[in-house]
């Protein structure tokens, strides 16, 4: 394994996490998504920390991961009031800023 | 707090200068803050009664002080400062002009006042007591431009005298005709007066103060001195814009009196006296106030000679006598201008209100409806006919003696044409004032007026008291001259004296002639009356308003609605277009912004990758 594949997986993991992101409406699977391109960053962090030497780009990735355990609490927390408000956890439901 | 030069504090005003402005100020608030008490007539009258009193008094003992003292002093406190010099100031200037029209002014109010107890009797108590609130505001602003230090509170004071005369002339407001006349006098003073905002500004923009007495260039003088002139065209009722004094004579006689013959319109020959350091330095402007004067007088008096209301007659005359003070002024002699206003403000009052004590006895203004009031109403007719006689400058009266002094004044200008023009007004002037005086007091009654009877003490009293000032103030001439800083001499024997001494009683004999034995018909006037018929000047600008004035308006709203209306309703129609445009692209769906972010990226990625 060099540099270059990891940073191609990382690149293709966000790929695949945008799309997730664009054609998905579930509000959970967005969620998911938007954890696939949070991972693809930690991992070309990693990357590049574990093929150039130095922990920074590790310890970067540890502190990513805590904000995204928040970020995780939060999301969740939109989706449970998205259902009590619209009785749907489709983002489709959620319409209201159309001009 | 900068002061100008020479002004003393306001707070080291004398009193009585405080009492004489503001007694009266007290009583119109009172009258307008208390609506029972104004609603109930009676006391609301002698509320503004005793303000005049006091006013009266003070201003007695102003002109004592003057007579003992001399001198001109100037109080002041500015309300608007900038740069720490004052702009707007309140004052109070007392010289011999100011204590002079100070007295003149409360007195004939006063004699007005007490007249209207009487004459205006008959009205409902509210509107009674409107009638003294407006008299009490009127007294205020009238001594508020008398007392003026400088141009700008005299603007202020013309303009409430303005509001005033406006609020008088439409005080029987049920009559249509009464309505019109007072917008009629409002709206063509109001367009003078925008001669007098112009001429405040160009005097505010070259000099940076409100006073007439400011160093100015002799092009300044004369834009100022100008422009303030139209403005006395306008109040003072001169040619052309005369044509709104004879309908306020639909106000009530007693108001005809005191604003549109002696104080209100005489307001404008006092400001030209007050800004006589301005107009001094205007020959040009003294030219025009000459000619425009002088023949005022002859016009105005060649149409007082034709009309069959009493009022009107009297209301032309006004006219014709403010002519005189004009043109007195132009020729250079602002005491001559003065000196005739003081006088003919006693007996054109008196004339106004003996008119008034004749109309309230046979209820008509037409001549026609009056005749024999001599032995009905003795008193009446005595006091009116000294008014007329002093107005048509018979020897030893007032009259006379103010008139030689114009006449005097005028003597040789411009090829003796405003000479001869005031000669013959002379004529006229008596020849009117013998018709009025041979047809309403003397030959047989006509209509109700066999049935007339004198009026009551009210009516009287006032008549008598201002017969004293028609008949005596001639004689103290010399002082009052003094007083403003001017010389007088009495010359009786001379060409301009004895010959407007025979021109008016010429003028009364013809009108006997005429119309008191009846035994000559003048056909000269036929053609006249024809003419006044006609409403030439009235037509004018109604032909003015309608052809040019509307055309001119409408072309300019077509454009303001059109194109600058146009402009920003096309300026708003596209925010409006735009906008709905744009809001498709918000559809409210999170995802559809995600995929706006991501192209955003996409971009910016393609931007950074580009060479």
């Amino acid at each position: 394994m060099t540099l270059s594949t990891s940073i191609l997986l990382a690149a293709a993991m966000f790929s695949v996490g945008v799309y997730g992101l664009l054609t998905r409406r579930h509000a959970v699977a967005i969620l998911l998504s938007v954890e696939l391109m949070a991972n693809a960053a930690n991992l070309s962090f990693v990357a590049f920390s574990h093929f150039r030497g130095g922990a920074t780009g590790q310890l970067f990735a540890l502190f990513a991961l805590a904000i995204t355990v928040a970020e995780v609490a939060v999301g969740l927390a939109l989706v449970l009031l998205l259902y009590r408000t619209y009785g749907d956890t489709r983002t489709d439901a959620a319409k209201e800023l159309r001009g | 707090m900068s002061l100008p030069v020479g002004a003393l504090p306001l707070e080291a005003a004398p009193i009585p200068a405080f009492v004489a402005l503001f007694a009266p100020a007290v009583a119109a608030l009172v009258l307008a803050a208390a609506p029972a008490l104004r609603r109930r007539g009676a006391p609301a009258s002698w509320v503004t009664l005793t303000a005049s009193l006091l006013a009266t008094a003070a201003a007695v003992t102003l002109l004592v002080t003057q007579l003992r003292e001399g001198g001109s002093h100037v109080w002041m406190a500015s309300w608007l400062q900038i740069n720490g010099a004052g702009v707007g100031d309140f004052g109070v200037r007392l010289d011999g002009v100011s204590a002079t029209m100070l007295l003149v002014v409360c007195v004939v109010a006063t004699c007005v006042q007490v007249f209207s107890l009487g004459y205006m009797h008959d009205e409902k108590p509210p509107a009674f007591g409107r009638y003294f609130a407006y008299h009490a505001l009127f007294l205020f602003s009238m001594n508020l431009l008398v007392l003026a230090p400088d141009l700008l509170q005299l603007f202020a004071g013309w303009e409430l005298v303005g509001a005033t005369s406006y609020l008088l002339i439409g005080f029987y407001y049920q009559k249509p005709s009464a309505g019109q006349a007072a917008l009629k006098a409002f709206w063509i003073t109001k367009l003078a007066d925008m001669g007098f905002l112009m001429a405040l500004m160009v005097l505010y923009k070259t000099t940076g103060t409100f006073r007439w007495d400011a160093a100015v260039t002799a092009a300044t003088a004369t834009t100022v001195s100008g422009l303030l002139f139209f403005a006395v065209v306008g109040k003072s009722a001169q040619f052309p814009l005369h044509i709104w004094l004879p309908d306020a004579m639909e106000g009530p006689t007693p108001v005809s009196a005191l604003l549109h013959a002696a104080t209100m319109v005489a307001a404008g020959v006092f400001l030209i006296v007050r800004a006589n350091p301005l107009f001094a330095h205007a020959p040009a402007t003294r030219d025009v106030m000459l000619l425009v004067g002088s023949g005022t007088a002859l016009f105005a008096a060649c149409l007082a000679l034709v009309q069959t209301d009493i009022k009107k007659v009297l209301a032309y005359s006004t006219c014709s006598q403010l002519g005189y003070m004009v043109a007195a002024l132009g020729a250079g002699s602002v005491f001559g201008g003065f000196f005739h206003l003081a006088t003919h403000a006693f007996f054109k009052a008196l004339l106004f209100l003996a008119a008034g004590s004749v109309i309230h006895a046979v209820h008509s203004n037409e001549l026609a409806d009056m005749g024999g009031l001599r032995r009905r109403m003795p008193v009446t007719a005595t006091t009116f006919i000294i008014g007329a006689m002093s107005l048509a400058g018979i020897p030893g009266l007032a009259g006379f003696f103010s008139k030689d002094l114009v006449l005097a004044s005028v003597e040789g200008r411009y090829g003796w044409v405003p000479f001869g023009a005031l000669m013959a007004t002379a004529f006229l002037t008596a020849f009117y004032m013998g018709r009025v005086v041979f047809l309403a007091f003397f030959g047989e009654a006509r209509g109700h007026a066999g049935h007339a009877h004198e009026s009551g003490g009210s009516l009287l009293v006032p008549l008598l008291v201002l017969t004293v000032p028609s008949v005596a103030l001639g004689w103290v001439a010399a002082p009052l001259a003094h007083l403003s800083g001017a010389t007088y001499e009495l010359h009786l024997v001379g060409v301009v004296p004895i010959l407007a001494a025979s021109l008016g009683l010429g003028g009364f004999a013809l009108a006997w002639v005429v119309y008191g034995r009846g035994t000559l018909v003048v056909s000269a006037l036929a053609p006249l009356e024809r003419l006044v018929a006609t409403r030439a000047v009235n037509r004018v600008y109604e032909v003015g308003y309608r052809r040019v004035l509307l055309v001119v308006a409408d072309v300019l709203g077509w454009i303001d609605r059109y194109l600058i209306d146009g402009l920003m309703n096309f300026l708003g129609w596209s925010a409006v277009a735009g906008g709905r445009a744009l809001r498709r692209v918000q559809t409210g769906n999170a995802q559809d912004y995600v995929f706006a972010v991501v192209l955003g990226a996409i971009a910016l990625a393609a931007w950074g990758l580009l060479p």
